[in-house]
């Protein structure tokens, strides 16, 4: 490795010698800033003639004028820097002439005269903005070295892009919501462009059988925009509102993310090398009693220990047996299953060119090793790209862009799933030692029998598996091979004329093995399940943009562009049932396999124009309408149009041009545009089926119609033949200002967000009446209101001490309006029994249902413990509680209410973040980050099912009170005031009666769902870091580097935060479910102590 | 300029070449590769066939069996939940749709519009007798249901997600009973045609498609009279006459247990026994177990049937081998049934000599001695055999409770033992005018003509309101 690096960077120096190596005129000099800081990476060139360089670590820069080029005559020499006030000089130029040329750049922090990506091939610079748009950049990515996820990284980035990342195992998906949910089935997520091509961000898991993998079980479900290396990207560029978003119609309800890799510039070549180790640690709070063992007091009124034999066995899985002896050792069954993940991630690049070709070349890889103890929790991505362009001649100029990646890893099973590591970790007895996993004919042995144990004798009989089994079993991995290229052309015909095209394609294999081996709780027999999934994408983009200036005061842009898409999906998922031999975990391996593929094809054809009028620089004027054409779209309905229009107004020019003084820069917006989602594959279509599900396919009540010679079922989904993209109407107003001699800006937005047209997947449709479950159908509607404000202060502008912070809040509020004639829909994969999430008429979308406690107020007429029918708010009335007392019946315990009911929102009421660094010496760089999120409600399942099995910290402590009383010291902060004949009843007197009650309706696997509903707001310290910036002679005589870094930060550090269970932030099914806030047996995020260092040649 | 028109057929030409006039809607786009969208009957009825087992076999008979004490709900949702009558929509949702959906009603309406298309009576017939079977089940767990104007929105075979017809009206449970006798009915009268378009299924009839066509005719015909006697039964808590009608019919019903109708589970993925499936490949083991106080009961009595039940095994009680093979041919319709319909029948219509024989001949089916017994006493044998033989019959365990409150159970959670199990949300929510809400509908887990909150007397007697 090392051998092949130096070769490498010798290859690059001859190469930077060669650029030199000719005649013509020299332009060298220096950049810096005002404070005579050099200006690192700031482009010098010469606009309109494609020559130019870039400022190395001192700020220098140099390059020549081929002499053919240089006749003497004057020329533009324009220095620039993100951040800084581009500035340009006239210059001669004389072949042989050696001219210097220094720069002093004004810092610019309101970015005006920055390009900003607008999408489509189109781009204007900051002040000319007349949507919001948030950009990222690279300093913005790199500074907490951020994680692996691109996804995650944007946390706290940009307000009102709300990212959860679903768990801190090696390779989990983070989700992304761009201000609430447009829409209601489906999903929700951005699109991703890279580089002007669309990429994949899906969210598989192989959890739920064929053509459903977005599971709650399984193994942890990856979203595809994770590979996408980190190191390469330059800038993202997030496109919030509909307005800035309609050039991309039909795909862009949910937002667009716009991301542009970083480019080779001219001059000496540039070689990074950076390497970061991470390391992840969860300290979990301590949710497990250590003080009851395994057994049961149900039977007898006292605690017993497990016991069997004869009829009446009582091999108790719960701990709600006796105290454990003194003496005997107990063991943290969380805690022990975690271990120090480490994490390293290498990466090279090469960059450079000369006044003709440019590339920038760079490997990346990182190895990944998770948390939790053992082998199988790793994930490695490794990644290559080069990206080059060739001017070939004044005219015409040929990029490419290649991408290839590696991503592989080993998961363990996890969440709703018997076979899954919390599952079995926390129900476990404390004096039960997991770590003996293993029987001595090598079969798992889990908690359920005793110490000690011949368990071969009950193979299949485990209940949960051992935790160590789960996490020692290599069985469930995934290997993927992806490309992302594409060729792209730029022509300009003439200085008013643009032409460029760009042909691309994403194509992805992804391989996927999960297994259960024998013994495993999940099937006793072993199995194994083989996916292949496959995905291409191609697209087409060509766009024209002329520019023609009716006098210097009026300018126009017109761009018109055309684009074809086609993604082809294909999957075959193999599942062998029961294995032969203990291994290998291959189909070969099964006594039986039964496979299933899918596939679809999706065709988009879209034409798009824009224009855009700027008027003496202070009054701009966008325009634009794209027609879709989707092979989606009913037939009646195949094309469909997408306007929008916004303006800025500059009134700071109005006022006079100044950039200082109080308001240094003032504008205000205004936008309103339409987009839209495309209906699912193949909607239009009432097909057959040749399987049914009674009850839950978790419990095995599936069955095919496979019998004899094969039957057929009818569907359970009504086609429709006249479905239409889903569309999303969006006014914006804003207001950008630059204070105090820009040392301060603000920007405020408000929007709102009408989406109609909305398309129900799972419409259900009476069934008696059409014998079908659902129809898919367009019709209901929602809507999104909310403001985002964001606030930068440089207080401190020094020499050798800047400090900068920022505050950015974002609120918004979703409302289903209509349903279609519903008043609810469910989503049954995206919650638990007890909290399902669903869509309710009234509520954001993704709230979650359940059923509560009989309350006043609520119309619950129940029976009560004598089978008598009772009338709750009759009562109510008739002794005037007031409306949402809890009704406790006469045994002083309350009732469930069989109408279930919103339960929980788990949308935030707002978001924040605050941000600030400080700057030393232009060397040492502290910075932090804090991402605040109020109002959200998680439900935690966890916790209701671990009172359930008395392993939880809560029925450790409650079995030993004997006055557990509603309204007095129980559940008072959730059930403040009772009534009911059982009010000044204690329900629970002694160990069986809370026994009792947490295995039926106070436990997890009761009805009521709300009990465990919490506030899930919280503050994390999602980022802090420490850099140092070293150069020097030293380094130069290490081996010609110019520049090294440093930097120690940390992630997710400490979380401010009420709720009971480990973390607020996971979520049980991926990123995909438009449902977020179900904690069930969660992997929490873990915290990460982050060294990275980076040397620059 | 010479480069614009260089350019230019370029462009031309990738517009054209892929924006041809069927880029949208050529390929695979329009047409679904991945299911089919036509079916025969002879497809239809094997899944109908299925379907009607998933009724029988599989999370409405674990609850029904928890309900009438052949099974304890031990852990979990089967503890919290069903054990403790803590029961809601979402608890057994999917349940009832499953009635009209794939492989229910829609699906039986179609084959026998297939075979009246086709001319085949017998065809036509079997059909039948699985719709009386499918609604009558349906009547049992729900209650009311709509039958009579069932699928209106569906013509010619065409499914309509908003039709004409909406708020489709619930019919009472007795008279859904009576659609369910009339329908039992005409498919005894069409199976019963032997003309040579009456082929019938052959051997898309999973259960006796094995047999020649006479046998197959006899073996339907006598499945429908003994269904038809057994939703007789169902009535005669309110309707005594229907003893006589169960009597007439069990007296035509299954002859033997080669006779007995099963699910014709095999050992392959998806075509497994439910119990199988839900104790092995889902890995439910312990949720739901033998009840020992019905094991008590039926070691009490020395009947063999305990250990073919169950066994016994170091982890505690748990089904035997024998019912949790994967292909278990598990029975739904038996000829045990059939004989303690007859029996129980024609005690009640003043024929103890008859009843007592027919005790005797479905214990000597279980190689048990003859009794003697007489009066009050004979009735509570009879009871007490069928309540071991609707042992995982589908739901009868829970259906003869509701009728005759025999045994004398102990509720096992709040309240009485539930009478019925709620409709589908998504049911209620699309017929909101006929459904009432489930927590502000009085007695939810009664049917309005079912008495079961009399109390027993413990040999079956009080709670039939006699």
């Amino acid at each position: 490795m090392r051998k092949l690096f130096l070769s490498v960077i010798g290859f690059a120096a001859l190469t930077a010698t060669t650029a030199f190596a000719q005649d013509g005129a020299r332009v060298s000099g220096r950049v810096v800033g005002e404070t005579g800081a050099p200006l690192v990476g700031a482009s010098v060139f010469i606009p309109g003639m494609s020559l130019g360089s870039t400022t190395s670590d001192d700020g220098s820069y140099s390059f020549v004028v081929p002499a053919s080029r240089a006749n003497g005559q004057t020329a533009t020499l324009t220095a620039r820097i993100l951040g800084y006030t581009p500035t340009s000089v006239q210059i001669a130029l004389t072949s042989g002439a050696n001219i210097n040329q220094n720069f002093t750049l004004t810092a610019n922090p309101l970015h005006l005269g920055e390009v900003v990506i607008t999408g489509a091939g189109t781009s204007t610079t900051r002040e000319r903005l007349t949507t919001t748009i948030n950009s990222v950049d690279t300093a913005a990515l790199q500074r907490a070295s951020s994680p692996q996820n691109v996804v995650s990284a944007l946390a706290g980035k940009a307000p009102n892009v709300e990212v959860r990342t679903q768990s801190g195992e090696p390779g989990a998906s983070a989700s992304i919501k761009i201000r609430g949910n447009a829409s209601l089935t489906g999903t929700n997520q951005p699109l991703f462009v890279v580089d002007g091509q669309p990429i994949d961000n899906q969210t598989n898991s192989t959890d739920q059988g064929p053509n459903d993998f977005t599971g709650t079980g399984g193994t942890v479900s990856q979203n595809r925009a994770a590979d996408i290396n980190p190191n390469d990207i330059e800038s993202i560029d997030i496109l919030k509102g509909s307005a800035a978003a309609a050039i991309y119609g039909a795909r862009a309800a949910n937002g667009v993310v716009l991301i542009t890799t970083k480019r080779g510039r001219q001059g000496p070549t540039r070689i990074t090398y950076s390497s970061t180790e991470t390391w992840d640690r969860v300290d979990p709070k301590d949710i497990l009693q250590h003080q009851f063992g395994q057994g049961s007091s149900l039977a007898t009124g006292t605690p017993v220990a497990a016991v069997c034999g004869g009829l009446d066995c009582a091999l108790d899985r719960r701990s709600w047996g006796p105290a454990i002896a003194a003496g005997t050792p107990t063991y943290n069954h969380l805690t022990e299953i975690f271990d120090t993940g480490i994490t390293a991630d290498n990466n090279l690049s090469i960059s450079g060119g000369n006044d003709r070709t440019t590339f920038y070349a760079s490997g990346g890889l990182t190895a990944q090793n998770g948390y939790i103890v053992g082998p199988n929790n790793k994930y490695n991505r490794g990644s290559v790209r080069l990206k080059a362009s060739h001017q070939v001649n004044s005219k015409f100029n040929i990029g490419g862009n290649f991408n290839f990646i590696d991503t592989r890893g080993n998961y363990v099973q996890k969440g709703s799933n018997v076979s899954g590591l919390f599952l079995g970790a926390l129900r476990t007895p404390p004096n039960f030692n997991n770590k003996d996993y293993l029987t001595a004919s090598g079969l798992q042995r889990p908690y359920r029998f005793p110490n000690p144990s011949s368990s071969d004798a009950f193979i299949g009989r485990a209940y949960y598996d051992n935790p160590f089994f789960v996490l020692n079993s290599p069985g469930n991995r995934s290997e993927l091979g992806r490309s992302i290229a594409n060729i792209n052309l730029d022509y300009n015909p003439t200085d008013w004329l643009r032409v460029q095209y760009t042909l691309g394609g994403d194509y992805y294999n992804d391989w996927r093995l999960e297994a259960l081996p024998i013994t495993s709780a999940g099937d006793a027999n072993g199995h194994v399940v083989r996916l292949d999934l496959n995905n291409l994408e191609i697209d087409h983009n060509l766009i024209a943009t002329a520019k023609y200036d009716v006098n210097p005061n009026i300018q126009t842009t017109f761009t018109v562009g055309q684009n074809l898409n086609s993604r082809r999906f294909r999957d075959i998922y193999n599942a062998g049932e029961q294995l032969i031999a203990p291994t290998p975990l291959s189909l070969n391996n099964t006594v039986s396999v039964q496979g299933t593929e899918f596939r679809s094809l999706r065709h988009i054809e879209s034409y798009f124009g824009q224009a855009e009028t700027n008027l003496w620089d202070q009054l701009i004027v966008n325009v634009g309408l794209r027609n879709d054409g989707f092979s989606t779209f009913g037939e009646s309905k195949r094309r469909n149009t997408f306007p929008k229009a916004s303006a800025a107004w500059i009134f700071s020019k109005a006022l006079g041009d100044k950039a200082s003084g109080l308001l240094s820069f003032g504008k205000l917006r205004v936008a309103y545009g339409e987009t839209g989602k495309e209906p699912p594959v193949y909607g239009a279509i009432t097909a057959l089926s040749s399987s049914a599900v009674f009850g839950s396919p978790g419990f095995g009540d599936v069955i095919t119609s496979k019998f004899g010679n094969g039957g057929l079922v009818t569907g359970p989904v009504l086609g429709n033949n006249a479905l239409r993209p889903e569309r999303t109407r969006e006014n914006e107003y804003g207001i950008d200002l630059g204070l105090f001699d820009q040392k301060a800006d603000f920007s405020a937005t408000w929007y709102n967000k009408r989406a109609s047209d909305v398309i129900l997947n799972t419409l259900p449709v009476n069934t008696s009446e059409t014998g079908a479950f659902f129809t898919v159908a367009n019709g209901a509607s929602l809507t999104n209101k909310g403001y985002e404000l964001a606030l930068n202060a440089r207080p401190v502008t020094l020499a050798n001490f800047a400090w900068d912070l920022g505050v950015q809040f974002a609120h918004n509020k979703g409302d289903v309006t209509s349903l279609l004639g519903a008043q609810f829909i469910t989503y049954n994969n995206e919650g638990f029994t007890g909290a399902i999430g669903s869509s309710t008429l009234g509520f954001a979308p993704g709230v979650i249902r359940g059923n509560d406690f009989a309350r006043c107020g609520n119309g619950a007429i129940v029976d009560d413990v004598n089978g008598n029918s009772v009338d709750v708010d009759a009562y109510c009335n008739s002794v005037g509680a007031p409306k949402g007392a809890l009704y406790l019946d006469t045994n002083g315990q309350p009732i469930n209410d069989p109408t279930d009911r919103v339960i929980a929102d788990p949308n935030p009421k707002y978001t924040m973040s605050y941000t600030s660094s400080v700057k030393l010496f232009n060397r040492i760089t502290l910075s932090g980050l804090l991402d605040v999120r109020k109002g959200s409600q998680v439900w935690d399942g966890t916790r209701g099912i671990l009172n359930y099995f008395g392993t939880s910290k809560e029925s450790g402590e409650k079995r030993t009170t004997t006055d557990g009383q509603f309204g007095v010291n129980y559940l008072t902060d959730k059930y403040p005031v009772v009534t009911g004949p059982g009010k000044g009843t204690v329900a629970f007197t002694n160990y069986a009666d809370w026994q009792a009650w947490y295995n039926g309706e106070g436990g997890g696997f009761g009805n009521t769902g709300a009990l465990f509903v919490e506030d899930g707001s919280f503050a994390k310290l999602r980022e802090i870091s420490l850099a140092y910036t070293l150069n020097g002679n030293f380094l130069k005589a290490l081996g010609g580097f110019t520049s090294a870094d440093i930097r120690i930060s940390g992630r997710n550090l400490h979380t401010w935060t009420k709720y009971k269970g480990l973390d607020p932030e996971a979520n049980l099914g991926g990123a995909e479910y438009l449902t977020q806030g179900v904690d069930y047996f969660n992997h929490p995020q873990a915290k990460s102590f982050v060294l990275s260092f980076s040397l620059n040649r | 300029m010479k480069n614009i028109r260089r350019l230019a057929p370029v462009a031309a030409l990738s517009l054209l070449g892929m924006a041809g006039c069927n880029f949208l809607t050529g390929g695979e786009t329009q047409v679904d590769p991945n299911r089919p969208t036509v079916a025969t009957s002879r497809q239809l009825l094997i899944g109908v066939q299925a379907n009607l087992w998933g009724l029988w076999g599989s999370d409405p008979s674990r609850i029904a069996g928890i309900f009438a004490q052949h099974f304890t709900g031990n852990q979990s949702q089967y503890q919290s939940q069903i054990q403790n009558y803590s029961l809601n929509e979402t608890v057994t949702n999917g349940l009832q749709t499953s009635l009209y959906g794939g492989g229910g009603l829609v699906d039986i309406k179609k084959v026998e519009a297939g075979a009246v298309a086709a001319d085949d009576k017998f065809f036509q017939g079997v059909a039948q007798v699985l719709e009386g079977a499918t609604m009558g089940t349906g009547a049992d767990i729900f209650g009311d249901l709509v039958y009579s104007k069932a699928l209106q929105n569906v013509s010619n075979g065409l499914q309509q997600a908003s039709g004409d017809f909406p708020n489709p009206p619930l019919d009472g449970q007795l008279a859904v009973y009576d659609s369910v006798q009339t329908v039992l009915s005409a498919a005894i009268a069409n199976i019963s045609s032997t003309r040579t378009s009456d082929v019938g299924p052959t051997d898309a009839d999973l259960v006796y498609g094995g047999l020649s066509r006479t046998a197959q005719r006899a073996a339907w015909i006598a499945l429908a009279h003994t269904l038809k006697a057994r939703y007789y039964m169902h009535t005669a808590e309110v309707r005594p006459a229907a003893y006589a009608a169960a009597l007439a019919e069990a007296q035509q019903g299954i002859k033997s247990d080669a006779g007995n109708y099963v699910g014709a589970f095999q050992n392959a993925s998806g075509l497994q026994n439910f119990w199988y499936q839900f104790e092995v490949t889902a890995g439910r083991t312990g949720y739901v177990v033998p009840n020992t106080g019905f094991e008590d009961f039926i070691a009490a009595r020395n009947d063999p049937r305990r250990t073919q039940y169950f066994k016994t095994t170091a982890a505690g009680e748990e089904i035997s081998d024998e019912r949790l093979a994967p292909d278990f041919q598990q029975p739904y319709v038996t000829y045990d049934e059939n004989t303690l319909i007859w029996a129980e029948a024609a005690y009640r219509t003043g024929d103890q000599a008859t009843a007592l024989t027919k005790l005797n001949e479905e214990r000597a089916n279980h190689n048990l001695a003859p009794e003697a017994v007489a009066g009050q006493a004979l009735l509570r044998e009879i009871l007490s055999e069928k309540y071991i033989a609707d042992f995982q019959l589908g739901q009868e365990g829970w259906n003869d409770y509701k009728r005759t409150c025999f045994p004398n159970l102990v509720p096992t959670g709040t309240g009485k033992i539930p009478g019925r199990l709620y409709y589908d949300t998504s049911e209620r929510q699309t017929n909101p005018t006929n459904i009432p809400n489930p927590g502000t509908a009085p007695n939810g887990t009664r049917n309005a003509n079912d008495p079961a909150n009399a109390t027993s007397d413990g040999d079956g007697s009080a709670c039939l309101g006699q």
